[in-house]
């Protein structure tokens, strides 16, 4: 068991080593398009606690940073303190821009509230939650609006709305929810917007929106989504949001852009996956095996 | 243990890869879940300290750990090695038929645990063991899904929305 146990620590060491020092965010210049400041966004970020999420809300900001995303909207599941604890982090340590928000998760729909400062009740149906959010000066998207959550969103709801998710990563699962997210944003006049929907799983931005902004703070950010200045691309090159600026962004060619630290390397990841199955198989040993001490079987 | 697992898959599946940056931090504040499960197990075996020191309870208890640490070491395998597009399939597949074969596996583990370890009747056993999922899980599911739970719970039973 001490073999096991020393192996263990050298590839979980080698791993941490390869992985830490690989770890810095590449150089991030910015863009400039149109006359705007383009920003790579992802408006549907959770974080740990309380919205099944895995990383805390400054360990969200580092990361948005390293995928190259210049703001993120962190929004808690019928919450919004943790998206302020990572606004707070972000302005004190010089981060990407994060919006405030919450994904108000009712029944019937999921709703994302950007822009916000105080919770939204998820009791009540869709069009008072979306005056609600422009009441406290926010913006309402749509989150990840497949054919089940239609009918929440009557023709009124859908006129009030300001935006809703064309691309999220449901669409990587199935075409036919792709399709279903395509429809929704095809059945009124929204803006574009491509999320990850981040919960801890793959890294953040994997969809991601393209926001033309005048200005480089939060009400510069809603205001581009409450006039349409987006552009959102699917992995298969097709661009969704505003044509002109679709137009322009293929004549200067520069968009997609993901500027993402890349992966660590093969052997990286293998040493860390197997350092780890090597460390649980060593920590899993009864108390007496650990202590060298003669130990019953008991399970 | 069970939080160096937790912290290395909190890196894992997110950056395919082991940072410090997000091991070291992940590995304090998930230890949430090992603590959440330590004050389960002393609701229901506090009482016998004297005849067994609880920190022998304790360790004994998470050597019984196995199937969950190989599911979080599976689950970071497919973000480490499968492009993250196909890898939400894998992910769904992996929490949900992979998980359900855990939780009951760990179940018969748990069992055996208060029924030979705790010296538990069979009834008593189970009780305990159904006692130490309801609190532990109930921690752990506060804590991680919280505001969120009541409208999943109505949607999932199909109610009508409140006022």
């Amino acid at each position: 068991m001490t073999a096991l146990r020393w192996i263990a620590s050298g590839l979980l060491l080698a791993s941490l080593a390869a992985g830490t020092i690989g770890d810095s965010p590449r150089a991030h210049p910015p863009m400039i398009l149109g006359g705007y400041r383009v920003m790579a966004a992802d408006f549907h970020v959770h974080s740990f606690p309380l919205s099944w999420a895995t990383l805390s809300p400054w360990d969200t900001a580092i990361e948005a940073q390293r995928q190259g995303l210049d703001a993120i909207a962190i929004v808690g599941h019928n919450h919004v303190w943790v998206s302020k604890v990572g606004r707070w982090f972000s302005r004190r340590w010089g981060g990407p821009l994060v919006l405030t928000g919450e994904e108000i998760v009712s029944a019937h729909y999921h709703l994302l509230a950007i822009g916000i400062d105080s919770t939204i009740d998820w009791r009540q149906t869709a069009v008072s939650a979306i005056r609600e959010i422009h009441r406290q000066g926010g913006v309402a998207i749509a989150a990840h609006p497949l054919a089940g959550s239609w009918p929440a969103y009557d023709a009124q709801a859908r006129q009030a709305l300001d935006g809703a998710e064309v691309l999220h990563p449901i669409a990587y699962e199935s075409a036919d929810l792709a399709t279903q997210l395509r429809q929704f944003y095809g059945s009124a006049p929204l803006t574009a917007i491509g999320d990850s929907d981040y919960h801890g799983l793959g890294p953040i931005g994997i969809c991601r929106t393209y926001v033309f902004t005048k200005e480089e703070t939060q009400p510069g950010i809603l205001d581009a989504i409450r006039h349409g200045r987006t552009v959102v691309y699917d992995r298969a090159g097709r661009a969704y949001g505003d044509p002109d600026l679709i137009r322009v962004a293929a004549a200067d060619g520069r968009l997609p852009r993901l500027d993402s630290t890349p992966a660590p390397s093969m052997f990286s990841r293998i040493a860390a996956i197997l350092g780890l199955t090597a460390a649980a198989i060593a920590g899993l040993s009864l108390p007496g095996e650990r202590d060298g001490q003669e130990c019953h079987k008991v399970k | 243990m069970v939080a160096l697992v937790l912290g290395c898959t909190m890196s894992l599946i997110t950056s395919a890869g082991l940072t410090l940056r997000l091991a070291g931090p992940a590995a304090v504040y998930w230890s949430f879940v090992p603590l959440a499960e330590i004050a389960a197990l002393a609701a229901v075996c506090w009482p016998e300290r004297r005849r067994r020191p609880f920190r022998q309870v304790v360790d004994l208890f998470f050597a019984g750990h196995g199937p969950w640490l190989f599911w979080l070491i599976g689950l970071s395998a497919i973000w480490c090695f499968a492009p993250p597009s196909r890898a939400f399939a894998f992910t769904r597949v992996w929490l949900y038929g992979a998980g359900a074969i855990v939780i009951v596996w760990s179940a018969y583990i748990d069992f055996c645990f208060f029924r030979f370890v705790m010296a538990r009747s069979p009834a008593r056993a189970t009780r305990d063991l159904l006692l130490q999922r309801l609190v532990s899980w109930a921690l752990i599911i506060a804590i991680f899904g919280g505001p969120a739970i009541p409208p999943e719970v109505v949607a999932r039973l199909g109610a009508r929305l409140g006022p």
